[in-house]
């Protein structure tokens, strides 16, 4: 403790402290209630003397309310916000005029002697501040005017209140003292030994006893320095009584701790020995403006998002939870490259909105779609991105409302949905829809070039070619889903990517492919696509599929790409199989090299009829007509052009592959080893 | 085992309300409705903790609830800290507060961020899935079983309860 005897008391400033309920009372009233209007309204704070930390000023939802009781233990302050319209107004608005205005309130409080009634107003503050609530940012500058009026010189030691004589007596008078009267009262105390103590309210004040006054207050500050609201106390009474000019003033600090002991009080003896007149208030000037986080003269800045945007709220819950699969799991799960990763689903059907929900549900955030139906009457219940509604209005486009939907689903998607059709080789296209086509064309190559990944989830065998070759000839991950009615078939292609590093291990039992060896899904075929509609009944046209069979493939088509990415060759992860008979596979297959996420295999074949996978790995085929080279280099060469030869028919790109030559020959690999699963290449309407 | 019914949390909380009122320490019973398990315990205090490592003090408001878990049906401690700005402490934050000394791959086991089974926001929370056992494990110090929760888990939170609780009755 100092113990100079002419020190100049000096105080604790208010420390603003504010709940997030202040601000979502805020947002609140000025969306429903205030809107354009921006006049000033009353607001209350609170402090408390109990187990003081700092010398805080709260601010809680409370603070609006018309007959706001501070909380137990704590007292009331008096305040007023002037919340602005715009950034701009904010820092426009003159700060000196305005503290000055606001410490003119205080001072006509003081020389009205409205104060002795209601001493809660010499502890008057307001807030500046600016919703933005666009950006649920919050600018706010507190204040707590005072008037500069002379020092006050402290006399002798501060003293504590356990050190005085007979303390026990001081301490039974403030116990019998209301809590509401406790802010400011005065404790009374004579005879020799201070056998009179009592306390009493401010207005019983008698100028002429003031050697037997201890003026109190609660006192919220944990400092040496009483708290700032003593700044205006002592203001008040040396403005009512001039007569306390030069003479000594006890100030009793009231403090308890958590168990309302009131030990830890605190008695400051001060002098003013110059007077003033805070009556002629055009002389007088005010301080009090709270300074920021960096001890600057300046307004603070909250950003609130966190807690009050729900689309913020969404996110980071949907990342807790992923989060915490890293967490617990799979320490080295990369989460950032999920988020990052870029996906391209070609159809926006069954297998189209399971997949985009399953990347929804792994982080992935940048999800474009492309289809060119409209949501029809028999969609919704399988293709869980559309409801009833949207086949009733009837003009909703299934890639439009698919991206709309990931949206709703969460706003934090970026998703796109293009409507167009995909030019397939052998579906001629007339002279007048050729400007169309090249149009489409442009949009698509520009999407895949735009993307990382490519998902073919289309409904007909042709319509993936043009994709799959797209895909190649950028480089991009391509994986593949397709159903049959019970069966389905999900596979990585081949990456074109060139190798680099480990090109896969020797294992007794396995075979092993390199990624940039692994075929592409028409690399077994020895048929140019070409019109798979032609000549087919209505059943092999629609979706006859067992409606688990695409939520199935769709998820494995999300975990295979998820276990691709996490891979440190991503596409280019060699695939193993089994060389022996299928009763080995079993054994053979525990073998095979884990990534983060367990193996990565090239395909998988699945059948529901006896819940079985099999995942075969297939070699690239030179003649595959459309991933191989002559294919890709007659793209690069003649572009557009090449491709509008296919679609006017798909013999073309036999002939150029070399598989016509191939199918006169009477081969005996046309017969394949997985012809036992008879892969439908329909998987929807 | 130790579980609970909502009717026994209830009234136990009731009681843990009672020994409060008498110490005057500040805890509140927040009654939403009174429906299971919308009713819960809370209580605030201020701390001043390193948010950062350059060491600084920031004063933070801690709110606690202890809320009946339907699922678990024992108590459970949440919480939710704030700055003196208003903004929320994260999960991260939260951890570098209460836990700076536990590695992060243990820390989800014990602090996690869940939603609040009343109120239906965020709120960080101690996980209930061992407290039946815990509870089990510690007997009866207490008749009631409220008040020994909480007295086990708060001080992992900077939540202590005077002695005077272990005294009472």
């Amino acid at each position: 403790m100092s113990s100079g005897s002419e020190d100049i008391l000096q105080f604790a400033p208010w420390e603003s402290f504010v709940s997030p309920t202040f601000w979502h009372k805020l947002a609140e009233l000025k969306l429903d209630y205030d809107r354009l209007s921006d006049a000033q309204r009353s607001i209350s704070g609170h402090y408390t003397n109990r187990k003081a930390t700092g010398c805080l000023l709260e601010a809680d939802y409370t603070s609006f309310n018309s007959t706001g009781q501070p909380p137990k233990f704590s007292h009331a302050a008096v305040g007023t916000i002037y919340n602005k319209n715009t950034i701009e107004e904010f820092k426009a608005l003159d700060k000196l005029t305005l503290l000055s205005n606001e410490g003119k309130k205080l001072l006509s409080d003081m020389c009205n002697d409205r104060v002795a009634g209601d001493p809660s107003l010499l502890t008057r503050f307001f807030v500046l501040s600016f919703a933005d609530l666009k950006c649920h940012s919050y600018y706010y500058w507190f204040a707590f005017p005072c008037p500069l009026t002379p020092t006050l010189k402290l006399q002798g030691a501060v003293t504590r209140l356990s050190d005085l004589t007979n303390s026990s007596k001081y301490a039974e008078a403030l116990q019998s003292l209301a809590p509401e009267s406790q802010n400011f009262f005065i404790l009374y105390a004579n005879g020799q030994q201070n056998e009179v103590v009592e306390t009493r309210s401010l207005s019983s004040l008698n100028e002429s006893e003031v050697e037997h006054y201890y003026f109190g207050f609660a006192d919220p500050s944990e400092y040496e320095h009483p708290a700032w609201l003593m700044r205006n106390y002592a203001a008040y009474l040396l403005q009512r009584f001039p007569c306390f000019v030069g003479k000594t003033l006890r100030f009793l600090g009231l403090r308890y701790n958590q168990q309302m002991q009131m030990d830890d009080s605190l008695i400051w003896n001060v002098v003013q020995s110059e007077a003033c007149d805070l009556t002629k208030t055009e002389d007088v000037k005010f301080v009090g403006w709270e300074l920021n986080k960096n001890g600057k003269m300046g307004p603070r800045m909250v950003c609130m998002r966190d807690s009050m945007d729900p689309a913020k709220l969404a996110e980071n819950s949907i990342n807790l939870n992923l989060k915490l699969m890293k967490w617990r799991l799979v320490p080295d799960l990369n989460l950032e490259i999920i988020s990052q990763t870029k996906c391209l689903l070609f159809g926006a059907g069954t297998l189209g909105c399971a997949v985009a929900r399953n990347l929804l549900s792994w982080g992935f955030k940048r999800i474009t779609l492309m289809d060119s139906g409209k949501v029809g009457f028999s969609n919704p219940v399988r293709q869980n991105l559309y409801t009833h509604a949207d086949a009733v209005a009837g003009n909703r486009m299934k890639a439009t409302t698919a991206a709309q939907r990931l949206r709703d689903i969460n706003p934090s998607a970026e998703t796109v949905g293009h409507v167009l059709e995909i030019p397939m080789p052998g579906h001629t296209i007339g002279k007048s829809l050729r400007a169309q086509t090249e149009q489409s064309l442009q949009l698509i190559e520009q999407q895949v070039q735009a993307h990382d990944v490519i998902f073919l989830l289309t409904d007909s065998r042709e319509s993936r070619w043009l994709p799959t070759l797209l895909g190649a000839a950028y480089q991009k991950i391509v994986i593949n889903a397709a159903l049959g009615f019970d069966s389905y078939l999900v596979m990585r292609h081949g990456s074109t990517r060139d190798m680099a590093g480990d090109s896969g291990r020797e294992i007794e039992g396995l075979k092993c492919i390199t990624g940039n060896q692994l075929g592409c899904y028409f690399c077994n075929d020895v048929t140019a696509p070409g019109n798979s509609l032609k000549d087919r009944t209505l059943d092999q046209q629609c979706t006859v599929t067992r409606p688990g069979v695409s939520n199935i493939a769709a998820s494995y088509a999300v975990e295979l790409l998820v276990a691709l990415l996490q891979h440190p060759q991503r596409e280019l992860a060699p695939a193993y199989y089994t060389q022996t008979g299928r009763l080995q596979i079993s054994a053979d297959a525990g073998k095979v090299p884990e990534g983060l996420l367990g193996i990565l295999p090239h395909s998988v074949r699945g059948m529901l009829c006896n819940y079985e996978n099999i995942l075969p790995a297939t070699q690239k085929f030179a003649q595959c007509i459309a991933c191989s080279a002559p294919v890709l280099s007659a793209f690069r060469n003649e572009g557009h052009a090449f491709l509008f030869r296919t679609f006017e028919t798909a013999k073309y790109l036999e002939d150029l592959t070399g598989i016509s030559e191939f199918k006169r020959l009477n081969s005996e690999i046309i017969d394949f080893d997985d012809a036992e699963f008879d892969m439908s290449e329909d998987d929807e309407d | 085992m130790i579980e609970m019914t909502w009717k026994e949390f209830l009234a136990q909380a009731q009681e843990f309300l009672k020994i409060s009122e008498q110490l005057g320490d500040g805890w509140v019973l927040y009654v939403k409705d009174s429906s299971e398990p919308n009713t819960f315990l809370k209580y605030s205090q201020k701390i001043k903790c390193k948010e950062s490592n350059d060491g600084d003090l920031t004063l933070i408001n801690v709110e606690y609830h202890i809320v009946y878990s339907v699922s678990y049906q024992v108590p459970m401690l949440l919480f939710q800290a704030h700055r003196s700005d208003g903004s929320l402490l994260d999960l991260e934050a939260t951890w570098r507060v209460f836990m700076p000394e536990t590695a992060s791959k243990d820390l989800y086991q014990m602090l996690t961020q869940t939603d609040h089974p009343v109120l239906f926001r965020p709120f960080m929370a101690l996980h209930p899935c061992r407290t039946a056992q815990v509870l089990d494990q510690f007997g009866q110090p207490s008749d009631n079983r409220v008040l020994t929760f909480i007295s086990l888990y708060g001080p992992h939170v900077q939540l202590q309860l005077a002695n005077a609780y272990g005294l009472s009755k």
